[in-house]
């Protein structure tokens, strides 16, 4: 299988192959490792890298990666290479969602915009309460708050949708 | 001695008295809120009570509920823990009117200690050194700058209510005083509808060091040596140590004794701490009294081999100290980093949820004083404290090691925790040399941070696109069984190692 991974700035095409029981082959822009991976806790990865021991800690969402190792945080997207063709040829259709969801489960504390209201890009638009803090969350995009889906004091989920910009 | 004690508290402080209670051979009380039914401090006491919703003020925090506890259990004491009651002067009355022993000092000395000015007054008369300034508010303008010209810029104006940083202004130079002084006003009288204000001399670049004290109702007392708490974020203290660096034995003795002059001075009983800031020439200066257990207090019991929390206990019952000054020392170095469900990536922003898995470390000179469970959801109500790991090591240098081994031994999945902020914290030189000050979290840590090179990428990447492949194909065969020989047990695949909980 192939896959395109963006490194900050850098694409790089990352091919994956199984070589025995849990062993792989992984190439990375041509460069190949042979590991022995294993999932041993819900996230959590045992990896022989040659004879190198790792754990390493997988998290994220779809195509957006979070994995630790040894204390350090190393974000990178990955995917699917025809998925990412797939997304080149759509074009700007999924840049620049305006979909605001809540990152914590909590409770909304205050609506900063009311629907209608024009808001730019890095605005703080609601305050979400968790664990006696108050965090402003900002939109992304520039645009007009089409929608809103909370009352202020509702409990809200991790994902939950909070507002739309369009 | 007490038969039953009520814990007015919950997570890993309840715990951590509860541990106490049973090894003294004493029943514990627990109670909890709608949202801790599951927590583990419930299933660690003997006894729990329902006392309402979650929030914290219609439970934790209600003096009538936790008093009702009380007699229905027929606990004769309650050990409030640290936060919610623990410092509340007027349920240390109700408990006394209600004739429930509470386990700390009185409420005379909870309100002396609890307001500034008059814990200012009270322990410079006790002797004790206080930071350069004003002791009563200060009523006119012209008296401000009289006391400040008299003391030295910086100063620093502090509201005689405050707390959580409001109603402070840092004032450098003369000029800026009056604008200064007019906003610190305003702001401390809306935050805390009282504009009265003091002036101090403004310490820069402090160490925070602190001294624990135990007191008994027979004039005894002992100061348990120093914690260096500098390592804060957002004047939170995160990490803490003892011994300190840069105490001396002439200092450490010093601040003791101040310490207990302090605790004199109210007739302090129980467990109390002396809060001071270390200027750069090692002259230190009183901040205030803490009066009740330390979140940080694991770091003394590995020090000295008492356990604090059992002295309280002793002379909440009316006991003697089990201790003396002369026969307390300090072994070797511990330090405690405390592990929270905050995203250390993401500016600290907390995370409550789920924690699908645990494993705690262990080993030698590892002690983990946790609150949770794996299959727990942190509730979003209270804080996101997870856990205290504490490691001891003969010296400095060993306990950074344990604690960063310890460390990459604890693993938490679900949430997001502080742990890879304390290993990278212990990985830092500046830390490592002890070269640090309140600010240096914030103005310092971060820097050196985003300047450092990761080393293991190509693993992080590797993992993920191994992940992202075994997952694919565990659909792409999910889905050639149903249009194959139809249905395939659901066994089939959960029980090969290496592709189980996948997708």
């Amino acid at each position: 299988m192939s896959y395109v991974g963006t490194i900050g700035e850098k694409e790089v095409k990352i091919g994956v192959q199984e070589a025995g029981v849990g062993r792989y082959r992984v190439t990375i822009d041509g460069q190949e490792h042979m590991v022995d991976a294993c999932q041993v806790m819900s996230t959590v990865w045992s990896v022989l890298y040659g004879t190198t021991s790792f754990e390493v800690d997988v998290q994220g969402k779809d195509e957006e990666f979070e994995v630790l190792i040894s204390g350090d945080c190393y974000k990178f997207t990955l995917m699917n290479e025809q998925r990412k063709a797939l997304m080149r040829a759509g074009g700007k259709g999924s840049v620049g969602k305006a979909m605001l969801t809540s990152p914590m489960p909590g409770k909304v504390v205050k609506l900063l915009v009311a629907e209608g209201e024009e808001v730019k890009a890095d605005q703080g638009v609601i305050v979400v309460e968790a664990m006696k803090m108050e965090n402003e969350l900002k939109t992304a995009v520039t645009g007009k708050v089409k929608e809103i889906f909370v009352k202020e004091g509702e409990i809200v989920e991790s994902g939950a949708k909070l507002l739309l910009v369009e | 001695m007490f038969k039953k004690i009520l814990i007015a508290n919950r997570g890993e402080i309840a715990i951590r008295v509860v541990r106490a209670c049973r090894e003294m051979g004493i029943r514990s009380v627990a109670v909890f809120s709608e949202a801790d039914r599951r927590a583990l401090h419930v299933r660690y006491s003997d006894e729990a009570h329902f006392i309402g919703p979650s929030p914290a003020s219609e439970s934790y925090l209600v003096i009538d509920k936790i008093i009702d506890v009380a007699r229905k259990s027929d606990a004769e004491a309650i050990h409030p823990g640290y936060g919610f009651l623990a410092e509340n002067p007027r349920f240390a009355d109700r408990c006394e009117k209600e004739k429930i022993k509470l386990i700390g000092p009185s409420a005379y000395a909870m309100r002396t200690m609890g307001s500034k000015t008059l814990a200012r007054k009270t322990v410079q008369a006790a002797g004790v050194p206080v930071v350069p300034g004003t002791v009563e508010p200060i009523a006119s303008e012209e008296e401000v700058l009289r006391v400040a010209r008299e003391i030295g810029f910086p100063v620093m104006l502090k509201a005689t209510a405050g707390g959580g940083g409001k109603g402070l202004r840092l004032v450098r130079e003369e000029e800026e005083l009056r604008s200064s002084l007019r906003m610190a006003k305003s702001e401390a009288k809306s935050a805390f509808s009282d504009d009265s204000v003091y002036v101090e001399k403004y310490i820069e670049n402090p160490r925070h060091v602190e001294i624990q004290i135990l007191g008994d109702g027979h004039g005894n007392y002992v100061h348990l040596f120093e914690r260096e708490c500098s390592i804060q974020r957002r004047h939170q203290k995160v990490i803490e140590e003892s011994p300190s660096v840069i105490v001396t034995p002439a200092m450490r003795a010093a601040m003791g004794k101040v310490a207990i002059e302090a605790a004199r001075a109210v007739k302090y009983e129980g467990a109390g701490t002396c809060e001071f800031l270390v200027d750069r020439n090692r002259n230190f200066f009183f901040l205030e009294m803490n009066t009740r257990l330390q979140v940080e207090h694991p770091v003394t019991e590995r020090v000295t081999g008492v356990d604090i929390v059992k002295e309280q206990i002793l002379v909440a019952a009316g006991e003697k100290l089990s201790i003396r000054q002369d026969n307390v020392s300090q072994a070797g170095h511990a330090i405690e980093c405390r592990i929270y469900a905050e995203d250390p990536d993401r500016n600290f922003f907390p995370c409550p949820g789920l924690i699908t898995s645990l494993r705690t470390p262990g080993g030698p000179g590892v002690r983990d004083d946790s609150g949770v469970y794996e299959g727990f959801e942190i509730p979003i109500y209270y804080d996101p404290i997870i856990s205290k790991l504490v490691a001891w090591g003969k010296d400095r240098t060993e306990a950074i090691a344990r604690m960063k081994r310890a460390l990459t031994e604890y693993v938490v999945t679900g949430v997001k925790t502080t742990i890879p902020f304390h290993i990278r914290v212990m990985n830092n030189r500046h830390f490592i040399e002890g070269n640090f000050d309140t600010d240096f979290i914030d103005k310092v840590f971060f820097k050196e941070e985003q300047e450092r090179e990761l080393k293991h990428g190509d693993v992080a990447v590797i993992t993920a696109a191994i992940q992202l492949f075994l997952g694919e194909r565990k659909r792409a065969m999910a889905q050639k069984s149903v249009e194959g020989e139809g249905q395939v047990s659901m066994w089939k695949y959960s029980t090969r190692p290496g592709i189980r909980k996948l997708g």
